[in-house]
């Protein structure tokens, strides 16, 4: 093979791994538009907790990042739940314009926080389990366990949406609001819960991401991560979680393709390309398939 | 001449800024800061308050704009002298015009949280443009101070970016405020009133919606395109993709109009006085703290005063002032 095939092929392969966490990094960003329609602005900077957890707790613990996860989850838990009750609740019929901005200073906040005790400073670790050889490529375990946890994750999340009580009640909610608050179905409180759901997967994926950026773990990590859920939520249908995950898997692809490809037009920036390609795919979708590439709306 | 009234407070408040910074010692930038401010949300108020529509992509007029300043400046000061910045204004102008239409008869079909992603994606994809191919400069940007300097001298270029980009502004939130009040009396004020409550009924009723939304989002990016050509390429001498397409400015102009109360002719001046007054004094007391203080008050504002501050004096106040406070 040539050797740009074979880069190329290796980069796809790790753009399909690093595709799965970014589907589950936007799945929590879908089921909060999708439940509450509300755009999450602020998406990146709870990405950001979730890799400081995991750092935090690899660096002075050695808590190896997989084990992170529940622990990010259960954060998440918390600072969604305290999100939604103080603000998020009051401005569930509220215009964009307020959610918009609700969302953005909450982001603003953790940042700013995130900042005063941690410090402005690059930070990151490595974790090295072995690697995987395949024929042209050799895959880091970490990064293998990364996918299988993030397929777990949206696979566990599907089966309590279609199965448990809390995920029908969820549904029930998205046909019609109305009709499931007649049906004795506490709305605020599936709102709640589907919220804190949202933002907990969203810290957890922020631990698996730490895999795949060495030294990138900073306050203001998060911006270019919720830019590129914006687009995977998009690619999925924006309101649905599975169309996510799945938008992730074709976004880590694009992302990756793209890169090989624009790095071999002489006088091209291969990095910000591939983020204006992506970005064009977005507005591209929106106009002609605002439902997703794969039709799902809702779950 | 009574429908002109409202304009009168407009006027004495950006008449006294002018003069407090003119006639006392060290308050021109200070005041020149609120006038940028209350600018800013004059013109994102004429799209966003008639519309209801929330452009999350606004601040890639301003950028265009002060892209069309810096071309101006940086390649035809050999042919042109002075008259670069007129030249730079209408270039800004015409490239956010442009901007504007193309990007408004495309996004403007989409509603709500589509349309606020899609413009995010537009300002994001331009910027992105620019640096992956290396146009205007790329990521390097253009500086202009060169330019400027030969066709104006070591002096004029002084006055031109310490006084003249600043009292530019306070010309482009009168137009604006201007603008807003022709429109809130028209009939176009009426057409985007019910636009705003039902644009569905508004349609049944022959209104032609996406007229008038393309008409309010043109006027919007068009102004601010200047802003940008003002208060970024004339003031600050440079322009960096990373400086000019930064998402704050989208998010200081929603903050802005939200405080003062969307869709008024005062409500963004007050929003931006407050908003400008409250970051200079937040920057000066509490240095490097200021977003960590302003995110929380941010919160509290919009859960306990959605309505904004004029939104606010109009409900507590007899109906014998509405007309004034528009």
């Amino acid at each position: 093979m040539p050797p740009f095939l074979i880069a190329l092929y290796g980069n796809l392969l790790n753009g399909a791994i690093l595709g799965a966490v970014y589907g589950m990094m936007t799945m929590g960003l879908s089921l909060i538009f999708g439940v509450l329609r509300i755009v999450n602005v602020g998406h990146g900077a709870f990405i950001m907790v979730g890799a400081y957890t995991a750092f935090f707790l690899f660096t002075l613990y050695g808590i190896p990042p997989l084990l992170a996860v529940p622990f990010s989850f259960i954060i998440g838990m918390g600072l969604g739940a305290l999100f939604f009750y103080t603000v998020i609740k009051r401005l569930i019929d509220s215009p964009e314009l307020t959610t918009l901005l609700a969302t953005f200073s909450f982001g603003v906040l953790l940042e700013e926080v995130a900042k005063l005790l941690w410090g402005p400073d690059y930070r990151g670790f490595n974790w090295e389990v072995g690697s995987l050889h395949l024929p042209f490529v050799t895959i880091p375990l970490e990064k293998l366990y990364a996918f299988l946890a993030s397929v777990s994750m949206a696979l566990i999340l599907y089966i309590w949406f279609k199965k448990g009580r809390s995920g029908m009640a969820i549904r029930a909610i998205m046909e019609d609001r109305e009709g499931a608050s007649c049906c004795g179905i506490n709305v605020d409180g599936m709102y709640g819960l589907s919220f804190s759901i949202g933002i907990a997967l969203t810290v957890a994926s922020g631990s698996l991401l730490t895999l795949f950026i060495p030294v990138g773990i900073h306050p203001y990590m998060g911006g270019i991560y919720t830019l590129k859920a914006f687009v995977i939520a998009v690619l999925g249908g924006l309101s649905s979680p599975w169309g996510a995950f799945f938008g992730g898997f074709i976004f880590g692809l694009v992302e990756n393709g793209a890169y090989s490809l624009f790095g071999l037009v002489p006088g091209l920036e291969p990095f910000s390309m591939t983020y204006f390609a992506a970005f064009l795919i977005l507005l591209i979708l929106l106009l002609i398939r605002p439902e997703g590439l794969l039709g799902a709306n809702g779950g | 001449m009574r429908q002109y009234i409202p304009f009168l407070p407009v006027v004495a408040i950006y008449g006294t800024l002018f003069l407090t910074g003119l006639l006392l010692e060290g308050m021109w930038q200070p005041m020149a800061l609120l006038a940028f401010y209350g600018a800013l949300g004059q013109v994102f108020n004429i799209f966003l308050g008639l519309t209801g529509y929330v452009d999350f992509g606004y601040v890639a007029f301003l950028a265009i704009g002060s892209y069309g300043m810096a071309i101006a400046a940086s390649s035809l000061y050999e042919d042109l002298g002075w008259w670069i910045v007129p030249t730079g204004f209408v270039l800004a102008f015409i490239m956010a015009s442009f901007l504007s239409i193309a990007v408004g008869a495309i996004a403007l079909r989409l509603k709500g949280a589509y349309f606020a992603i899609a413009t995010i994606g537009v300002s994001e994809g331009l910027r992105y443009l620019i640096e992956g191919t290396g146009l205007w400069g790329g990521s390097m940007g253009i500086i202009v101070s060169r330019p400027l300097r030969e066709a104006f001298g070591r002096e004029g270029a002084n006055s031109l970016s310490t006084f003249w980009a600043d009292s530019i502004l306070y010309g482009i939130a009168l137009v604006a405020a201007f603008i807003t009040l022709m429109i809130l009396k028209s009939r176009a004020g009426y057409a985007f009133l019910a636009m705003r409550e039902d644009e569905e009924a508004a349609r049944v009723m022959g209104i032609d919606t996406t007229r008038y939304k393309l008409l309010a989002f043109f006027i919007s990016a068009s102004l601010g395109g200047l802003i940008g050509a003002s208060a970024w390429t004339l003031k600050m001498n440079y322009v960096f993709p990373s400086d000019v397409f930064d998402i704050v400015y989208t998010i200081e102009a929603i903050i802005i109009v939200l405080l003062g109360g969307s869709g008024t002719l005062l409500g963004p001046l007050v929003g931006g006085l407050v908003y400008g007054a409250l970051k200079y004094w937040l920057a000066v007391t509490f240095p490097g703290l200021q977003l960590l203080l302003f995110a929380p008050l941010i919160l509290v504002i919009i859960v306990a005063f959605p309505q904004g501050i004029i939104g606010i004096l109009r409900e507590r106040m007899g109906s014998a002032f509405r007309g004034v406070i528009l």
